[in-house]
């Protein structure tokens, strides 16, 4: 493998990276906030998706992809709010499983939904960001780049929010001792209302950002939760930092691991082989912190 | 007053959930047939859908057909007196639930026939079940040859009426050396269908160009199914490798994203590495006009490309488009209404339901089709002389939102059927790469292959 061969494998692992931390970011905001594993967060990132691409087609190619990703992010942090007052609410505190089972049970009704309304066809959206760039003799797309600016950029407003803001602060207190916080004055249950409609937020804003580079169809939304949950396995769920380690080390092992001969057959398997070495020899996995 | 105690409370709202999610599934279900025909009663006939999933465009497109099928079967009358009901499940393009629907169909809906599912794995695992439970199915998308020569797998009730992996491979191979390229970059799903359809189109290619080279290593050839969405490591691989040519078989989600996401790599990727791949009209449907023009396609059953003097594919059309909200059918549209229409003429034949007596109407029988010509169920392993159709794909000049082919030829099925003593020597383990061992059969191993 040449060195530009090198570099075009690791930026198209970086990619894979970003796309996968973009959706995975949200779920472990959720996760290290409210000790909630939301099974419904692809569902958001499938909403999001089609919105982008029904208003961004409406508008027109270009600029109309921008405003349909406003809206879709609106809609998706909207929806969060629906299901975090309506569902979540009523399952804090409980075991994880009856968590997964609602969760999973507004994805179902998520995943049916939006065969009605958008049909099974897939659509797509042309990229807001056309051209590539040609290096070494290979050509690298711009939205990729895009979307590896996309993900740096959310992972590090993420990281702001969570240690440089009050919300943060308050998101943070709540972790430890929601009751003490609570006493302070501030509302907790507003308070998770609010970071699950982040999450969703974010969630909407992964599938607005993927939805220009992939067919949007109704089973995006399992497609990409079994990897981000793997990544947030690795990392750590509820670790922003881990989870975009994880991504790295997925994006990586998918992109050299499918071009190699020798590494071809186990490329996927390895990604999951990772996870369950991280869960056996540090369950909380690489940068996740115990649970109290 | 509380009614409910508070720990039962998160249990009750995931009860709410799944009800509300059943009554939603509920409403996405097909109407029923013509209700003013006088009937005996009412038979079912199964087909395991994947309305959702990595497939869920083509489950679509077949369910609705197989329901405009049913209807016009039961406007004349249904099938020996008895109105036919379509039963289609969701199986989310997923082997265990493709063989639990199957099970539920056959043990408590009590189908009288199934239509096979759309990939090979679903199939292979469905048929042992509707074997043993002597249920006919008749096949129009699932296609890999093994699911009715190989001798551990062969179902005496499973009748293929697709091009199989030996007839498209060969038909693809054949398309690709006519190009006279030197290298070949090959990409295929990792799945019975891919691996055999990939065996067939490189010993095509082998034995019409043997100068022809593969530049990636065969253990490359293959991607993870259902695929990653990102298609980067294959993208930067056909790059590196600078081919003359991509021959490739991935299919609905995965063909769209690839090519995606290798024309925003370099609008003009499919100019530097031309692509001989598999496509149907759902996938030109999808990208519309971004779908890449001089891709060197081969396709199934393409309406577009069989309508010269097909008064009855053109009366379908119309019917199917005015039914369904101007859509256009796909490849899998066609081929699974003539997969209906044929159980359905075999058993009126037959006068019964009983597999036995049906199959004994379709082996070695001839039927009319929507792709204009007739077809005949070759006996020997119930295969049907489908032929598949080859072109380049261009713009349709506006005729429909979505490219077409130039270039067309219809390739006659009965020139790219197995030879029969290649059938024959599959079915007697005579090509097993492990004497004895039926699946490590390759046709390519096969005594009168390798003297051809």
């Amino acid at each position: 493998m040449t060195p530009g061969q090198v570099l075009l494998f690791a930026v198209g692992g970086l990619a894979n990276a970003a796309y996968l931390f973009i959706v995975a970011a949200g779920l472990s905001l959720v996760f290290g906030a409210l000790r909630v594993i939301n099974m419904a967060h692809g569902s958001l990132y499938m909403i999001a998706a089609f919105v982008t691409v029904v208003i961004g087609n409406q508008l027109g190619a270009g600029l109309g992809f921008w405003g349909g990703m406003l809206v879709a992010v609106a809609v998706a942090g909207a929806i969060g709010g629906v299901v975090e007052v309506l569902v979540l609410r009523r399952v804090y505190g409980r075991e994880h499983l009856v968590q997964l089972l609602g969760t999973y049970a507004v994805s179902l009704i998520i995943a049916g939904a939006v065969r009605i309304v958008f049909g099974a066809n897939y659509r797509t959206i042309v990229s807001p960001i056309p051209g590539h760039l040609d290096l070494g003799g290979y050509s690298y797309a711009s939205y990729s780049l895009f979307m590896i600016a996309a993900a740096i950029a959310i992972g590090c407003a993420v990281w702001a929010m969570l240690y440089r803001t009050s919300l943060g602060r308050n998101i943070r207190a709540a972790v430890a001792d929601p009751d003490l916080l609570n006493a302070t004055g501030v509302n907790v249950t507003r308070l998770y209302t609010t970071v699950f409609m982040i999450g969703a937020a974010l969630a909407g804003l992964g599938g607005s950002i993927v939805a220009p580079s992939q067919a949007v169809g109704s089973s995006i939304d399992t497609d990409v939760l079994v990897l981000a949950f793997a990544i947030s396995v690795i990392g750590g769920l509820g670790s922003i930092v881990g989870s975009a380690v994880g991504a790295l080390i997925v994006g990586m092992v998918i992109s050299f691991g499918l071009v190699i001969p020798a590494t071809n057959p186990f490329a996927l398997a390895f990604v999951f082989i990772i996870m369950t070495a991280v869960l056996i020899v540090r369950p909380r996995g690489l940068f996740g912190l115990p649970e109290s | 007053m509380t009614l409910v105690p508070r720990s039962v409370r998160p249990l009750v709202w995931v009860a709410l959930a799944l009800a509300v999610t059943v009554v939603v599934a509920a409403c996405g279900g097909q109407p029923s047939g013509n209700q003013s025909q006088s009937f005996k009663g009412t038979k079912k006939v199964g087909y395991s859908a994947p309305l959702t999933g990595q497939s869920a465009l083509y489950g679509h497109a077949v369910s609705q057909s197989l329901q405009l099928a049913a209807d016009d079967i039961n406007a004349k009358g249904g099938v020996n007196g008895y109105k036919i009901e379509m039963d289609i499940q969701d199986d989310g393009t997923t082997v265990p639930q493709a063989v639990s629907n199957t099970k539920n169909m056959i043990l408590q809906d009590n189908v009288v026939a199934l239509m096979g599912s759309v990939t090979s794995a679903q199939c292979l695992a469905e048929s042992p079940i509707a074997k043993q439970n002597k249920v006919i199915t008749i096949d129009a998308t699932c296609n890999s040859w093994q699911l009715t020569m190989q001798p551990d797998i062969v179902n005496p009730y499973w009748v293929s009426i697709v091009p199989n992996t030996y007839m498209e491979g060969t038909a693809a191979g054949r398309l690709a050396a006519k190009l006279n390229v030197g290298k070949i970059f090959i990409v295929s799903p990792k799945y019975l269908f891919g691996i055999s359809e990939t065996n067939a189109f490189v010993a095509a290619l082998k034995k019409a160009n043997s100068s022809t080279q593969i530049v990636n290593d065969p253990s490359t050839w293959y991607v993870p199914f259902p695929t990653n969405p990102r298609w980067d490591s294959t993208i930067n691989a056909i790059q590196a490798a600078k081919p003359d040519l991509v021959y490739s078989n991935i299919f609905a989600a995965d063909q769209i994203n690839f090519i995606k996401q290798a024309l925003a790599v370099d609008p003009q990727f499919f100019v530097k590495y031309p692509m001989t791949t598999l496509v149907s009209v759902d996938e030109l449907n999808s990208l519309g006009s971004q779908y890449p023009e001089g891709m060197h396609a081969y396709m199934r059953a393409p309406f577009f490309a069989l309508q010269t003097n097909n008064a009855r594919l053109t009366d379908f059309i119309s019917r199917y488009r005015a039914k369904y909200n101007n859509e256009y059918p796909s490849d899998w549209a066609v081929m699974d209404y003539d997969a209906f229409m044929l159980w359905a003429q075999a058993a009126n034949a037959a006068k019964s339901f009983d597999a036995d007596q049906v199959i004994k109407q379709v082996s070695g029988h001839t039927f009319d089709s929507l792709r204009g010509y007739k077809i005949t169920i070759r006996s020997d392993e119930l295969q049907a002389n489908v032929g598949e159709t080859t072109g380049t794909t261009t713009s349709s000049g506006g005729t429909y939102p979505f490219p077409v082919l130039k270039d067309v030829t219809n390739l006659k099925g009965d020139d790219l059927l197995m030879p029969l003593q290649m059938v024959n020597e599959i079915k007697g383990n005579q090509c097993d790469a492990k004497a004895g061992d039926p699946t490590t059969a390759s046709f390519a191993l096969c005594p009168s292959w390798k003297a051809s």
